[in-house]
Formats: structure tokens, C-alpha cells, sequence
């Protein structure tokens, strides 16, 4: 992948997808009005589901997962089980309620539960601090794929991608381009099924069914190569992998720009039903996302390539190096780097305008500007916009041990310390008041943060809560000190715990 | 029970005939989504650890070992499968009881709500 020139087919080909992808956007605005007529039908609820999914898949999907694979083997099962499994908890436990609720972001849903401007101002900026960890990730991947396109080192690709990324929102948003979510996600699973298929049947496996074909590779590779490394719990602990599981999922039903799916939709069955058809339309790319990364394994035993467990940026590409070594022809590996750049555009595009909503209503006005009117909003939101993208981009240009999708799972452990723990209290336990929230979400942070700054001297912080996975005992340990906190203080008060009761769980009036 | 003094809701101690019924089939599906995890990982640990299971857990089933095809392939299916069986059983109890209440909030788009 060193090769310094410009590739210029598969940068034609992410050009055409990205104008592609503004041109549709223009048009479904001008169609959205009479789409909301059918929004209840059946059509609706695969509509909800296919946004659902595109909204989902990230750099830390497209790519990251496969990276994983590659390096751990077994071990990234977790990674699929835990970001499809989190979707059982957001349904069952969260997602009608938070539709019954009426509130359109995370830190409104908490301001208004708990009645404390303070939990909603804490819950704003815990939100924009999972914006930007999440961000990183995907302004990782970006770079990596912008090295790639224009033969580049990683540290310009970081400030070009973070370019584009900028004027690819400023552009969709001036010409005022709805985001087109099931084209989207049509894109998406085309550009990361076909080349799949191709390279399973070059190597002469089951490719009509690649995501069950690529077991003849693992066969192969123990057999021919002696590579032992995906056999479950070779490298890691079951306990690590329940503790990464379990922290993924707690994550995943807390991350506030999933939660956000659930605010919006037409009506509660239809936010239910989306999120099943989401589920499917997730579950059909991590199917097939560890074949990535054993047919990456296996082309570079089959090219004599040594591999380096050390080299992550190179494990973090394994879906292009595995294009590439399997010999596909330019213009597929230009739709898997097309596909990827979409998944990691739109998250990135989509966190930051949440982060930027998230500062401008909830964290501004409150301690930068009190009077400030609904322009300073606007210019706050769009300023912040831009300081936000810079934060992610310096993050990203600093040295780590870390994998995208590791990155990634670091903003699900303190989404999952944190806002899982606001949420399914705040739906689920009417007593649970501001000073618990408040509690229980600060200490969620210093939970996620103090490995960080700890870790080192207190290596048992490091040990409980390890930086990927801290949610597994750190979520539990938060709803405990809600629930103390809460039980020592006053209740909240009745009216929100009669709505809590009446319009939320449809509870009959004493 | 709650009473007419305190309308806190409680997961653990739900409030009339409608909560009830919900919560007892979103603990089951609770079981299932928890069994299902932690069961499938026991089976894999035992298969890799064991010497019967050694030789178990090379046998393929449609050409993947039984260990990725328990975690990767069966688990998410399960995951869809139990959100499902979710929503049928809740489309019918809500649909029942949407007929005996008017309490149910219709919110400001134009379509019901549910």
C-alpha cells in the first residue's frame, strides 16, 4: 500500500458517489413532504430501519471491525456481538418510551426527566465529548483512506480528509441536500458485499454466501500456514470478551446519536419495526465483516507478506489490502474505498452536527451567553461546528496504540457509563432524581477517564476498567450510585412522575 | 403496588395490567438475549479447552467452524429473531389495549401515533 501516485480511477469513482449522494439529496428534499404521507407503511419501516443502519455503520464498521479480525482473530466477535446485541436493550427497554417522551436530543430527554438545567447541561457535554472520540475514529479511517487515494503520508491525509469533510457538510448544507439514508445504505452494502464475492471466488470458496464461504479460508490458513491466532480465546480471556461485549451494548442503547433515531419517527410501532429491519440491515454487514480480515490474513501468506501485529494502520486498512492482494481490479477496490469514506462521512458529518446542536442550545446559552438570541444560536452551533472538526482532527493526528474500532469502543464505554445509565433509570425508575443523574454521570466520566490518568500508578483502575470495555462493571456500578444518590435525596416531582407513569408506561390513575 | 401517594414507576414493581404484561415479556426476552450470550461464549470456552471439545470445534457446519458460526452467524439472527417476537407480541397487547383507553397522548405529526 506504499505506492506514492494518485489513484485515479477509485478517486473518480468516491467523487462520483459523493455528488451522487448530494444530487439524490437535493431531490428527496424536494420529495420528503409527500414521502411523510406513507410514513406508517410497510415501505416506512424498512425506510427507518435502512436509516437506522446507515446512521450505524462508521469507519469503525467498514473498517475497523475487519482490522480487528485480522489482529485478534475470535476475539472481534465481540465487537459483532456487542454492537448488534446493544439493539435488544434499545428496543425492549428504550426505544417507544423515548418516542413517548416527545424530547428531540439526549440532554433535552435528561433536562426534562430529571428537571435540572444542570443534568442537561452535564448530559450536553458529555455528548459532544462522545462526538469527538467517536470522531477520531472515523477521522482515522478517513486518513487512511485519503493516504491510500492520493499516495500520501498519513499526516497530510489527516488535514485533507478533515478538509473534505468540512466542505462536504458546508456544501450538502448550503445547497441544503437532505441526507438520502437508504441510497446510503444501498451503497454501503453493495460496495462491501461485491468485492466479498469477488474474492471468494477467486480463491475458488462458496462466494454466493461469502459471509459463510470465508470459513474454508480459516481451514486453509491452519492447515497450509500453521495460523492458529482466530481460534477462540487464543489471544484474550473470556472474561475480557464478556467484558468488551457487554460494554459495546450498554454503549450502544446510551450513544446519543443513535438514541436521536427514536425521537423522530412517525409513530411507536414504526420506531419498533425500524429497529428490527435495522438490526437485519446491520447484522447482514457483520456477517460478513470477519471475512475481511481471515482472506486478508490468508492473501498475504499466499503473497509470502510477513505480518506485523504491530503495524495498525496497516491492520486498520486489511479490507483494502485484502482487494489488493487478492488482485481485484482498480475500480472494486475504488467502491470498497467509495463505500468506506461514505460510512465515516456520514457518521462524522452526523456526530458533529449533534455535537454543535448539543453546545449551541444546551451549553452555550446556559454558561457562555445567557441572553443569547436564536442568530448567536445559529452562529455558536456553526462555529463550534468547525472548532469541534479541528479537536478531532489534532486527536487523530496524534500517535496511538489504539485501532479504530478500539476508539470507536471507547466513546461506547462512556455512553455507556454515562447516558445508558440516565436513560433506563430515567424511563424505568420513577423515584431516579437530578442529584442521582448528576452523580451517577460525573462519576460515569471519571469512571471511563481515570484508567487514562491512573492507570499507571493504580493498576487496578486498569484492571476493572479497562479502556475499551469500561462499561461492564462501570454501568452497574453507575446505576448503583444513582440509585443511592437518588433514595438519600428528594424524589422528583410528582407531575414528572405521573407523566413518567401515565403517558410513558400507560399505567391506569389511581 | 404503587399508590395514590406515590406514582412512581419501578421496573420491579409495575403499576396495573398493561405494565405488567409488558415487562414480563420484556424479562423474557431479557433471558433470552442474556442466555443465548452467555451460553454460545461457555459452549466456545468449552470447546477450546476441552479435548473432546477440540475435536468438536473442527467439524464445520456449511464451512465455518462451530465456534464462529455460534457467535458470528447465530447470535445476531437470534438478536432479530427475539426483537421480532418482541414486536408481534407487542403490536398485539398494545393494539388491545389502545382500544379500551384514550389516554394515549397523540403528538403533534398527523399521523397516530400508534
Amino acid at each position: 500500500m506504499g505506492e506514492s501516485t494518485v489513484k485515479l480511477l477509485p478517486l473518480a469513482i468516491v467523487f462520483g458517489l459523493f455528488s451522487l449522494f448530494i444530487i439524490s439529496g437535493l431531490r428527496t428534499r424536494k420529495r420528503q413532504a409527500s414521502e411523510y404521507g406513507f410514513a406508517g407503511g410497510y415501505t416506512g419501516r424498512v425506510g427507518i430501519g435502512a436509516a437506522i443502519a446507515s446512521n450505524w455503520m462508521s469507519a469503525a464498521s467498514f473498517l475497523g471491525l475487519a482490522g480487528m479480525f485480522y489482529l485478534k482473530g475470535y476475539f472481534a466477535m465481540a465487537y459483532v456481538v456487542g454492537w448488534t446485541g446493544g439493539y435488544v436493550l434499545l428496543l425492549v427497554l428504550m426505544a417507544s418510551q423515548i418516542r413517548r417522551f416527545g424530547k428531540y436530543t439526549a440532554p433535552d430527554f435528561v433536562g426534562f426527566r430529571y428537571d435540572s438545567q444542570a443534568a442537561r447541561t452535564l448530559a450536553a457535554f458529555i455528548s459532544v465529548i462522545i462526538a469527538v472520540i467517536y470522531s477520531v475514529a472515523q477521522f482515522r479511517g478517513i486518513a487512511l483512506m485519503v493516504s491510500w487515494l492520493f499516495g500520501i503520508a498519513y499526516t497530510p491525509a489527516v488535514f485533507i480528509g478533515a478538509s473534505l469533510v468540512v466542505s462536504f457538510v458546508v456544501i450538502s448544507g448550503t445547497l441544503g441536500a437532505a441526507r438520502n439514508q437508504k441510497l446510503q445504505y444501498f451503497v454501503l452494502i453493495i460496495t462491501f458485499i461485491l468485492p466479498l464475492m469477488l474474492l471468494t471466488r477467486k480463491l475458488g470458496y462458496f462466494w454466493l454466501l461469502p459471509q459463510f464461504g470465508y470459513g474454508a479460508a480459516i481451514n486453509d490458513l491452519q492447515q497450509q500456514f500453521g495460523f492458529a491466532w482466530s481460534q477462540p480465546f487464543t489471544s484474550e480471556s473470556l472474561l475480557a470478551w464478556f467484558a468488551l461485549c457487554f460494554s459495546l451494548m450498554f454503549g450502544t442503547a446510551g450513544l446519543p446519536h443513535v438514541l436521536s433515531r427514536f425521537y423522530m419517527v412517525p409513530g411507536i410501532r414504526d420506531a419498533r419495526w425500524g429497529v428490527v429491519w435495522g438490526l437485519f440491515f446491520i447484522a447482514l454487514i457483520y456477517w460478513s465483516a470477519p471475512a475481511y480480515g481471515i482472506l486478508a490474513r490468508l492473501f498475504e501468506a499466499k503473497n509470502g507478506i510477513a505480518f506485523d501485529a504491530a503495524n495498525l494502520a496497516s491492520a486498520d486498512t486489511v479490507v483494502l489490502s485484502a482487494a489488493l492482494n487478492g488482485g481485484l481490479p482498480a475500480w472494486v477496490t475504488g467502491l470498497l474505498v467509495a463505500g468506506g469514506m461514505s460510512a465515516a462521512f456520514s457518521t462524522v458529518a452526523g456526530l458533529m452536527l449533534t455535537g454543535s446542536a448539543s453546545f449551541s442550545y444546551d451549553i452555550y446559552p446556559r454558561l457562555i451567553k445567557p441572553k443569547a438570541t436564536e442568530v448567536d444560536k445559529v452562529y455558536a452551533s456553526k462555529g463550534f461546528f468547525l472548532l469541534l472538526a479541528v479537536a478531532a482532527m489534532l486527536l487523530a493526528l496524534q500517535p496511538t496504540r489504539l485501532m479504530i474500532a478500539e476508539i470507536a469502543a471507547m466513546a461506547f464505554a462512556l455512553a455507556g457509563n454515562t447516558i445508558f445509565p440516565a436513560f433506563l433509570l430515567g424511563i424505568w425508575w420513577g423515584r431516579a432524581n437530578a442529584a442521582g443523574v448528576i452523580t451517577g454521570m460525573l462519576a460515569g466520566m471519571a469512571i471511563t477517564f481515570a484508567p487514562f490518568v491512573f492507570g499507571d500508578s493504580i493498576p487496578l483502575l486498569s484492571l476493572l476498567f479497562p479502556i475499551t470495555s469500561s462499561a461492564f462493571l462501570g454501568a452497574p456500578l453507575v446505576i448503583a450510585i444513582m440509585i443511592t444518590v437518588s433514595l438519600l435525596t428528594a424524589p422528583p416531582s410528582v407531575e414528572i412522575r405521573s407523566f413518567l407513569s401515565r403517558n410513558v408506561h400507560d399505567c391506569p390513575e389511581d | 403496588m404503587s399508590t395514590q401517594k406515590d406514582p412512581s414507576v419501578c421496573f420491579f414493581r409495575p403499576n396495573g395490567k398493561s405494565m405488567r404484561r409488558e415487562i414480563r415479556v420484556i424479562a423474557l426476552v431479557l433471558a433470552a438475549w442474556l442466555v443465548a450470550i452467555i451460553g454460545s461464549q461457555f459452549a466456545v470456552f468449552l470447546l477450546a479447552h476441552t479435548t473432546q471439545g477440540a475435536s468438536l470445534s473442527r467439524w464445520t457446519f456449511f464451512n465455518l467452524p462451530i465456534p464462529f458460526w455460534l457467535t458470528g452467524q447465530f447470535l445476531p439472527l437470534w438478536f432479530i429473531i427475539i426483537c421480532a417476537v418482541f414486536n408481534i407480541w407487542m403490536d398485539r397487547h398494545a393494539g388491545r389495549d389502545l382500544d379500551g383507553t384514550l389516554r394515549f397522548r397523540v403528538s403533534a405529526d398527523k399521523t397516530r401515533g400508534e
